[in-house]
């Protein structure tokens, strides 16, 4: 279930890199495939790595990259010998710092209320997960119809406010989504 | 008994001289500077002579009585000055004619000759090359130089006679201006020079660097090898040089070649040689002044006319006869050299010292590679930046730009920045591609944000992530919240492919 989507789970693995011309990159790192660059799975490959020095390939291109300096978050990364500067956060400090999901509307927005009333019969994501947009995360049984409800955004569950075999009224808040498609 | 060749040089240049030595079957010795005493081109030489230069005010490559008693001792037959340090001192060339020793280069009286502007641009004019319009000697008053402005066209330049480092230097760009500025240049010169006298020129807006090799034997004959366009400068420091020129078509080509050629027959000059030409933006060039040393940009006409121009300079210097005729030389290709200087283009160019940890050139056999480093070398302040230059040969311009890319993408070095990343930005700019480059370039079209592309910044922020996470996710994994499991396949696997 939910193998063709692109971010799984673990959002531990979602960080985002800032540079000081506030170009932002969303890098998710899985565990057994390449890389997601916002949003989209990039064919880079990992030549070489010695210490601070890693190699890569992509596009048909080699990218040689050097870690010039680190200072707790911020990184400056010399790239084909030129020098970029990132500042790197996990995507829950990114959260808790406010830079995604600050004003409560745009929680509202992606907050999953149910469409009809009727009965939780299963849950298939944890808080914290990360979730793709139209990746369902409850199913809803409703006049002995199963329902899926998806995800309508990419983002982390950040709160499931009903549990398995709850029955939910109409427009009943289900699901706390922080998206991450900022 | 083989000939011993004293390279009083150092780096790229030494190692390229050595090449030629053995191939034309002579012994070849260095010095061993103690500011460099592990330098790469040690490896190539034959022998090597212990400068002892540590506690020496100047490195033995500028100590012309250090270098001409040392050779004495080590019974040397020839010296290859290479280029820069004492290259073009006459000095140096006559201590060793005065020796005995054979100086592989032109006269002393030549070297001394043209090294004296005036007495260059004297002799340029009997030979009848152009020269740029302008006053031949100071101007009188702000009047005369109104005058002879009114006449040349602007803009003009301005400048002290006994002037120096842009003291007492103006550019003119319309008439109105013309009498205030050359008083307070004039008023500048005579407080900083003691000299009020001002010499007017025409001034080239968007000048584009021209040269001419020749070379010539010590029986008048003498050839030209093309022109090579050098318009890339920095600060008068070339950067990335090509062979032809695209601003310089064949009855040009001829036109200027023969020039040269007549030039250098008119002084009786010998060995190898560069007549450098300043061209405006309409075609018309001038001559600048002449070279008589090998030059760092000379691969790209040996790659072009297939012709050894060190193995010549040793040879022409050993007074065998010029076997070249005009007529057997052709301009082959394309042929564009990058300087790899060990400099900051991102931050002023500003130099960078220190270890090369790893360097990587591109493995194709067919570029041609001219280094003075290697992996675990290092880069002292003692000496100028330049560690290798990388040259690349195609069959026409737009081959060999594509070419150079390429094998740029392939150059990596660990430790250092270098000037690679502008090479690459110059090889892509549309002036470039499109030739209309001049000498101009750095200073106003250049700035350091070209340098960057978002490709290189996106895998930039992978690598960053990456380096985070790998410590992120170890730190993590102590949590209880986080499984404990290591970063990814694709990042531990990264040998495999290899």
């Amino acid at each position: 279930m939910g193998t063709s989507y692109i971010y799984k789970r673990d959002a531990s693995r979602l960080f985002i890199a800032l540079r000081e011309n506030g170009k932002r990159y969303k890098i998710y790192i899985p565990k057994e495939s390449k890389p997601v660059i916002d949003g989209v799975e990039q064919d880079i490959d990992f030549v070489e790595q010695e210490d601070f020095h890693y190699t890569f390939d992509w596009n048909g291109k080699r990218f040689h990259c050097e870690l010039v300096s680190r200072d707790q978050n911020k990184a400056i990364i010399k790239v084909n010998g030129v020098e970029y500067k990132f500042s790197l956060e996990s995507l829950f400090s990114y959260i808790r710092h406010g830079m995604i999901d600050k004003d409560s509307s745009q929680i509202n927005e992606n907050n999953i209320v149910a469409p009809m009333p009727g009965k939780i019969v299963d849950i298939f994501l944890s808080e914290g997960d990360l979730v793709n947009e139209g990746e369902p995360i409850l199913t809803l049984e409703a006049m002995k119809m199963q329902n899926e409800i998806s995800a309508n955004c990419n983002g982390v569950i950040r709160k499931i406010r009903v549990q398995q075999g709850q029955s939910v009224m109409k427009d009943e808040l289900l699901v706390e989504i922080n998206s991450i498609d900022v | 008994m083989k000939k011993r060749l004293l390279i009083a040089n150092r780096s790229e240049i030494a190692i390229r001289i050595i090449r030629s030595a053995h191939k034309l079957g002579m012994l070849a010795v260095v010095f061993q500077s103690d500011r460099e005493p592990d330098a790469l081109y040690l490896n190539y030489a034959d022998e090597i002579i212990p400068a002892r230069d540590a506690s020496n005010e100047k490195p033995i490559f500028l100590d012309a009585d250090l270098i001409v008693k040392l050779a004495l001792e080590h019974d040397i037959d020839l010296i290859h000055p290479g280029y820069g340090f004492l290259s073009e001192n006459p000095d140096f060339a006559q201590l060793c004619v005065e020796n005995g020793i054979n100086f592989i280069g032109p006269s002393p009286e030549l070297i001394r000759d043209m090294g004296l502007k005036t007495v260059a641009k004297r002799m340029a004019i009997e030979a009848g090359l152009p020269l740029v319009p302008g006053s031949e000697g100071a101007v009188n008053d702000a009047g005369a130089a109104k005058l002879f402005a009114d006449k040349i066209g602007y803009p003009v330049i301005l400048k002290a006679s006994a002037g120096g480092g842009g003291r007492g230097m103006r550019i003119v760009e319309k008439p109105e201006t013309i009498e205030r500025n050359f008083k307070s240049a004039s008023d500048e010169a005579l407080a900083a020079f003691s000299n009020g006298d001002m010499f007017i020129e025409k001034y080239l807006q968007n000048p584009k660097h021209l040269e001419f090799q020749i070379l010539g034997d010590k029986y008048g004959n003498v050839v030209h090898l093309g022109e090579r366009e050098c318009s890339l400068q920095r600060k008068h420091q070339k950067i990335l040089e090509e062979a032809p020129s695209a601003s310089v078509n064949p009855s040009m080509r001829k036109e200027m070649g023969d020039m040269a050629v007549r030039f250098a027959k008119s002084i009786g000059y010998y060995s190898a040689g560069t007549i450098e030409f300043i061209m405006d933006e309409d075609g018309s060039y001038f001559f600048m002044e002449m070279n008589t040393r090998i030059q760092v940009e000379h691969p790209v006409t040996e790659m072009v006319t297939g012709v050894d121009l060190v193995d010549w300079q040793i040879r022409i210097a050993l007074g065998e006869e010029l076997t070249l005729k005009q007529k057997d030389i052709s301009i082959n290709g394309w042929a564009i050299e990058c300087r790899v200087n060990t400099e900051d283009p991102q931050n002023r160019f500003s130099p960078q010292t220190g270890f090369i940890d790893k360097i990587h050139f591109p493995q194709d056999p067919t570029i041609r590679i001219e280094t003075g480093v290697q992996s675990g070398s290092v880069v002292t302040p003692y000496f100028d930046s330049m560690i290798a230059k990388i040259i690349v040969h195609d069959i026409d311009r737009k081959a060999v730009i594509a070419k150079t890319l390429k094998a740029l993408y392939e150059f990596s070095l660990i430790g250092l920045k270098t000037t690679v990343p502008f090479c690459r930005t110059v090889l892509q700019h549309p002036e470039f591609v499109n030739a209309t480059y001049t000498t101009r370039w750095v200073d106003s079209i250049f700035t350091p944000e070209m340098l960057e592309n978002e490709e290189d910044e996106m895998i930039g922020a992978l690598a960053a992530t990456i380096m985070y996470a790998s410590e992120y996710l170890q730190l993590s994994s102590d949590l209880p919240t986080y499984k404990n499991d290591n970063l990814n396949v694709w990042v531990l696997n990264k040998r495999l492919n290899y």
